[in-house]
C-alpha cells in the first residue's frame, strides 16, 4: 500500500519586522525605524490569515510565535488586538504556548507585564551578552546592565517561562571570557537558554569586512565545547544542535518546526509549511519589504507572496535537515508521516552515517551523537536530491 | 595550371608571439586572395585553442597567386607548421615539401631554441632559408644583435636580413620578391611514377579524411587508382583540390604542387603524415624517405569526475582520434578513482590541448593524474616490459633493470640568466654536453631523463630566465638507473594514483615534498587523515591533516529553509571535484601534486 502523508501539528509564526538599529552580524528580515504603522500592520496581519484559512480549516493551533525585528516594540495594545482576532479566526488548544521576541531595551522593559496581560506567556530576550565591550563590537543597542534590568522584568511581570539568546565566538572573545558571559546568564537562571556561535551571514555588514579578533575554528569548538558541558552540569538539557532547557522548558514553537510539523506563517516575509494530505507539501512566503507586504495584503488579491509544492524527491532532505537538529531524532514512522515516503529510501545513507558516528539506531529510533550534531550540515547535505544540471551542456535549458 | 618554374614552396619558421600568422596574413592579403571582409585575424589557425594560445597544431596550406616586379605570375603554396617541439615530426614533415623558409626573429627578443631547431632540420632538407627580422617596429627592436645571434647560433648569413613588421605591414613585398628570387622552384619528373608526401590529414564530417599532399613527381587528378607506400592501401581519388585558403577543386595536381586529395580514406591512419602516396597501376620504386611511427612520450591516467560520464568520455577520445593519430588510450581502472583511460601524448603541450579539448568541447570534467613518460623495465626472467602507470612496475624483486628514457635539451637564454638555468638542470640530474655563447644569448645543451622534465621543468625554466630561456629537445636513448617506486597511503590505504617513479637518491626528499604538499591540499575534515610516503614497505615521510571539528549552522530562522539549503548545495558542489577514498575527500590538484613538489 503506497504510504499516505499525514497533515502533523499546526503552529502559527508571526513576523514583526521593525528594529530600533539593524545589527551587523544579523541577517533576518527587519528593518530599522523610529516609528512604524502598527495598527495598519496589525490590519495587514488579519488579512493576510484570512487568506490563509481555507488552507488549514478545522485544524487546532498549538503555539504561536511573534519573531522579528524586535516584536517587543510594538505597543501591548497592539499585541492584545492582534491575540484577540486570531482567537476569533483559530482553533487555538487550550493553554498553547505564546512566545514574543524581546530586546534589552529600557523602553520594551517596562512593557512586559503588558503583553503578559495580552496573552503573552513566554519571552525569549536576545542578551547575546553581558559584557559591554562585545556588545559594542556586535552593534546592540542595549549594554550589560539593560539586559540584567529585562531580566528582573521578566520576573516581575510573572514570566515563568523564557529563554535568553546568548552568542558566543565574539570578535577578541576568548575562553574565559566567554566562560564569564555564560556564569552572568547562569546567574540569572534562565529556564531555557540558546547559545549560538556568531556566524558572518552572506549579505550582512559583518560579512562583507569580519571584525578583528573573531576566534578561530579550533578555538570556537574549544569554548563550544566548555559553554555547553557547563549548561549540561547545570542542569540545561541540550535537545537540539543550539537549544537547552530545563526538561519541561523547551520551546515548543521552535521544535515542532524540528519535527517537520506545519505552521502557518504571516507577516513580512514570513516562511510557511502547510501539509495537504492526498495533494502534497507547501511552502509559501510573503513579500519580504513591509511597506508592499501591507499594500497587498489590504489589497484586493486572493493570494499574496508566493508559494510552490515540495517536491517528493525534496522531502527526505527537508525532513532531515530539521529532524536531525534535535538530539531526540526521529522515528522511521515520523519520516514516513511526515514525507510520505518509505523510510528504507533514506537507509542506505543512515546506515553510512551510523558506521561513522554520525547516528544511532535504536528501537526504529535514529538519533544524530554529539558529534552527529557538530556535523549536522555534512549529513544533510548527504540528503539533497541529485542536480539534474550540467552547466556545460545545458546552460540553455529553461528552468 | 601553373608552369613549374612559377611554383615556389615555402613555410614559415618563427617562434610562438614571433608574428608568424600575421605575416601570413599579410601574404594573403598582398595577393588578394581574400576580400578584406573574409579576412578574419590570422586565417590560418583555425581551431578556437589555436586561435587563442597563438600556436599551430595542424599544418595548414595555402596557394596565393603573386604579380612579382618581374612581370610573372607566380604560384606560392605557403605551408603553415606547427611550432612547438611536440610537433617536431609534423614540422620536419611540412619541411619536407618546401624548397625554402622564411625564418621569422622577433627583432627585439632574438632567436629561440625551437626555432633554431627548426632551422636545423630545414637545413637537412637542403632548404633556402631567408632571415626575416620582424617587428622592427618596436622601440625595442635591436636588429644588429639579433642578426648576430642568428648568424652564431644559426649559422646564417643575416647581412641582408629582411627588416619587417607584418604588423605595420613594412617589408612585405620584399620577402615575397627575395622568395621570387632565392628560393628554387620545385623539382621533379612530371612523366615518372607519382610520389606524393603525405604532410597532413585530417578527418571532415562531411567528405571523409583530407589528405594535404606535395607532388613530387608525377602528378594526381581524380579517377586515379592511388597506393600508400607503407601502409600499402588502395583508394580511388575522388577529388583534387588547393587552398587558397577556400577549398578550390582543381583538375589536377601537377608536379612540385601542393593540394589535397580527397580518396575515401576512412581514418587518418589510413593515409598517415610522411607517407607517399603513389599510382596502383605504375608505382613508384621507393617511397619518398622520412616515414616513422610517432610514438607517443608522455603518459598521464584521466577519470572522469563523475562516473558516469565514462561512455561519453571514450566517445569523446575517439573523436579526437580521428584528427590526432599521436593520441593514445586505453581503458585503465584505479581503486582511487574509478574507471578512466591511460592516455598517451607527444608532450606536455600536446598533453594541454586535448585535456582543453575534452573538457572545452565535450563539456566533460576530469581528474587527471600526474604526466610520467615509459619505462623500460627488464624482469629477473628475461622479459622485457614497458611501464607507462607507475602503478604497474612490478615488485623489486622481479626486476633486474629499470630503464628511462632521456633526452638531448638544447637550450637557449640570455647570459645573466645562465647560472639559474645551469643549476636548474644539475638539479634534475642533467649531464652537460655543450656550452656556447653568442651575441647576447648562451647555447646549453644537457641530457636529461624525461621524468624529471615532464614534471615542471618548462614552468621552472621560465620562471628562473624570467620566462627568457627557451628550449628544444629531441629522444636520445634509455639509460639504466637506480628508479625505485614511491607509493603514496591516505589513512593507510595505497593511493595508486599517486604512485611514482623517482631516483633513489631523491626519493626521501621528494617523497616530504610531496607528503607536505598534500597536507596543503587535503582539506581538514570530519576525520584526521594520515598521509604517508613509502617505498615498499618502509615509511619515508609522514604528515597529518587534524579533523576539522564541526560543520553546523547555529540557527534557522522562522521556518525558513532556502537559505540553509542554499549554503548546504554550496558546500555539496564545491566537493564534486573530490574524489571519496576512503573516509577522505580528496581534491583533484591533489593528483597533481607530485608535478609541484619542487616549488616549495
Amino acid at each position: 500500500m503506497p504510504l499516505e502523508l499525514q497533515a502533523p501539528a499546526l503552529s502559527l509564526y508571526v513576523h514583526l519586522p521593525w528594529c530600533l538599529a539593524k545589527c551587523p552580524y544579523c541577517d533576518f528580515n527587519s528593518y530599522a525605524a523610529a516609528e512604524f504603522p502598527a495598527e495598519r500592520y496589525v490590519d495587514a496581519l488579519i488579512a493576510d490569515l484570512e487568506r490563509e484559512l481555507p488552507r488549514i480549516w478545522g485544524r487546532p493551533v498549538h503555539s504561536i510565535f511573534f519573531g522579528g525585528g524586535t516584536p517587543s516594540l510594538f505597543p501591548p495594545e497592539s499585541i492584545a488586538r492582534l491575540l484577540s482576532e486570531l482567537r476569533a479566526r483559530l482553533r487555538l488548544t487550550p493553554g498553547l504556548e505564546i512566545s514574543l521576541e524581546a530586546n534589552p531595551g529600557a523602553s520594551e522593559s517596562k512593557r512586559f507585564r503588558a503583553f503578559r496581560e495580552a496573552g503573552i506567556n513566554r519571552l525569549s530576550l536576545g542578551v547575546q551578552s553581558f559584557d559591554d565591550v562585545f556588545l559594542t563590537r556586535l552593534g546592540r543597542v542595549h549594554d550589560g546592565r539593560a539586559a540584567m534590568a529585562a531580566i528582573s522584568s521578566i520576573h516581575d511581570a510573572g514570566f515563568e517561562r523564557w529563554n535568553l539568546d546568548l552568542i558566543f565566538a565574539l570578535p577578541g572573545q576568548d575562553l574565559s571570557a566567554a566562560m564569564a558571559d555564560l556564569e552572568r546568564a547562569l546567574s540569572c537562571a534562565p529556564p531555557h537558554l540558546s547559545l549560538y556561535q556568531l556566524t558572518l551571514e552572506a549579505g550582512t555588514p559583518f560579512a562583507h569586512q569580519a571584525p578583528p579578533g573573531i576566534p578561530g575554528e579550533d578555538l570556537a569548538a574549544d569554548m563550544e565545547r566548555a559553554l555547553r558541558e557547563r549548561l549540561h552540569a547545570v542542569g540545561l538539557v541540550r535537545y537540539e544542535i543550539s537549544a537547552h532547557a530545563r526538561p519541561g522548558q523547551e520551546c515548543w514553537h521552535n521544535r515542532n518546526y524540528w519535527r517537520f510539523g506545519d505552521y502557518l506563517g504571516i507577516g513580512a516575509g514570513a516562511h510557511g509549511k502547510i501539509t495537504l494530505p492526498g495533494q502534497g507539501i507547501w511552502r509559501s512566503q510573503k513579500p519580504a519589504r513591509p511597506e508592499s507586504y501591507m499594500d497587498d495584503a489590504l489589497g484586493p488579491a486572493a493570494e499574496i507572496g508566493r508559494g510552490h509544492w515540495v517536491q517528493p524527491a525534496e522531502r527526505p532532505f527537508e525532513f532531515l535537515l530539521n529532524a536531525l537538529r534535535l538530539v531526540e531524532g526521529f522515528s522511521c514512522a515520523q519520516f514516513e508521516a511526515g514525507t510520505g515516503l518509505p523510510c528504507l529510501e533514506i537507509e542506505p545513507q543512515l546506515r553510512r552515517a551510523q558506521r561513522e558516528g554520525l547516528l544511532t539506531y535504536e528501537d526504529g529510533h535514529w538519533r544524530p551523537t554529539g558529534f552527529g550534531l557538530d556535523w549536522h550540515n555534512e549529513l544533510c547535505g548527504r540528503f539533497l536530491p541529485r542536480s539534474p544540471r550540467r552547466p556545460a551542456f545545458h546552460a540553455h535549458e529553461p528552468g | 595550371m601553373s608552369e613549374q618554374s612559377l611554383i615556389r614552396n615555402f613555410s614559415i619558421i618563427a617562434h610562438v608571439d614571433h608574428g608568424k600568422s600575421t605575416l601570413a596574413d599579410q601574404f594573403i592579403r598582398l595577393c588578394g586572395a581574400l576580400s578584406d571582409r573574409e579576412m578574419s585575424q590570422q586565417v590560418l589557425d583555425t581551431m578556437d585553442i589555436e586561435r587563442e594560445r597563438g600556436i599551430t597544431i595542424k599544418a595548414q596550406s595555402v596557394r596565393l597567386s603573386y604579380r612579382a616586379d618581374d612581370g610573372k605570375l607566380y604560384a606560392f603554396n605557403l605551408i603553415d607548421t606547427p611550432g612547438h617541439v611536440d610537433f617536431s615530426y609534423e614540422v620536419s614533415r611540412s619541411l619536407a615539401a618546401c624548397e625554402g623558409a622564411l625564418l621569422v626573429v622577433d627583432a627585439s627578443q632574438g632567436v629561440e631554441a625551437q626555432s633554431v631547431a627548426n632551422c636545423y632540420t630545414a637545413m637537412e632538407h637542403d632548404l633556402e632559408i631567408i632571415p626575416v627580422l620582424n617587428k622592427i617596429d618596436l622601440p625595442a627592436a635591436d636588429p644588429e644583435r639579433v642578426r648576430r645571434e642568428i648568424e652564431e647560433i644559426v649559422g646564417l648569413p643575416a647581412a641582408d636580413a629582411i627588416l619587417a613588421s607584418a604588423k605595420e605591414g613594412i617589408g612585405i613585398r620584399d620577402i615575397l620578391e627575395q622568395v621570387v628570387r632565392d628560393i628554387p622552384p620545385p623539382r621533379g619528373d612530371s612523366e615518372a611514377p607519382l610520389q606524393a608526401l603525405i604532410i597532413d590529414s585530417w578527418f571532415d564530417n562531411y567528405v571523409g579524411t583530407v589528405v594535404l599532399v606535395r607532388v613530387v613527381n608525377g602528378s594526381l587528378r581524380a579517377g586515379q587508382k592511388i597506393r600508400t607506400m607503407v601502409g600499402q592501401k588502395d583508394y580511388v581519388v575522388e577529388k583534387v583540390g588547393v587552398f587558397t585558403p577556400k577549398a578550390l577543386i582543381v583538375t589536377e595536381l601537377e608536379t612540385g604542387a601542393v593540394g589535397f586529395v580527397i580518396a575515401g580514406v576512412r581514418s587518418i591512419d589510413g593515409a598517415r603524415v610522411g607517407d607517399t602516396l603513389t599510382e596502383a597501376s605504375r608505382p613508384a620504386a621507393q617511397p619518398l624517405p622520412g616515414f616513422r611511427e610517432v610514438q607517443p612520450q608522455v603518459f598521464t591516467g584521466l577519470y572522469p569526475v563523475d562516473s558516469s560520464d565514462y561512455e561519453s568520455f571514450r566517445e569523446a577520445l575517439q573523436k579526437l582520434r580521428l584528427n590526432d593519430s599521436a593520441l593514445q588510450f586505453e581503458p585503465e581502472t584505479s581503486q582511487a578513482l574509478g574507471f578512466g583511460f591511460r592516455c598517451g601524448f607527444l608532450g606536455l603541450l600536446h598533453m594541454e590541448i586535448v585535456q582543453e579539448r575534452l573538457e572545452r568541447e565535450y563539456g566533460l570534467e576530469l581528474i587527471s593524474t600526474a604526466p610520467t613518460v615509459v619505462y623500460e623495465v627488464e624482469t629477473t626472467d628475461g622479459s622485457v616490459l614497458h611501464i607507462s602507470n607507475p602503478a604497474d612496475l612490478p615488485p623489486p624483486n622481479r626486476i633486474h633493470d629499470i630503464r628511462e628514457p632521456v633526452i638531448l635539451a638544447n637550450i637557449l637564454t640570455p647570459e645573466g640568466y645562465l647560472g639559474p638555468v645551469i643549476t636548474l638542470c644539475e638539479e634534475r640530474r642533467g649531464r652537460q654536453k655543450n656550452l656556447q655563447f653568442t651575441g647576447g644569448q648562451v647555447m646549453v645543451s644537457y641530457e636529461l631523463p624525461l621524468n624529471e622534465v615532464v614534471l615542471d621543468f618548462f614552468d621552472r625554466l621560465k620562471s628562473v630566465s624570467r620566462g627568457y630561456a627557451s628550449m628544444d629537445y629531441e629522444f636520445a636513448r634509455f639509460d639504466s638507473g637506480p628508479l625505485v617506486k614511491m607509493d603514496v597511503l591516505i589513512n593507510g590505504e595505497k593511493l595508486d594514483a599517486l604512485s611514482w617513479i623517482v631516483h633513489r637518491d631523491f626519493a626521501e626528499r621528494r617523497g616530504r615534498e610531496l607528503v607536505g604538499r598534500l597536507k596543503e591540499l587535503i582539506p581538514r575534515q570530519m576525520f584526521e587523515v594520515a598521509i604517508q610516503a613509502a617505498i615498499g614497505a618502509k615509511i619515508i615521510a609522514r604528515e597529518t591533516v587534524k579533523a576539522l571539528r564541526k560543520n553546523v549552522l547555529a540557527k534557522c530562522y522562522g521556518g525558513d529553509i532556502t537559505r540553509k539549503r542554499k549554503l548546504l548545495e554550496k558546500q555539496k558542489e564545491g566537493k564534486k571535484r573530490m574524489k571519496q577514498v576512503g573516509h577522505v575527500e580528496i581534491p583533484q590538484e591533489a593528483f597533481l601534486a607530485i608535478l609541484q613538489s619542487d616549488k616549495r
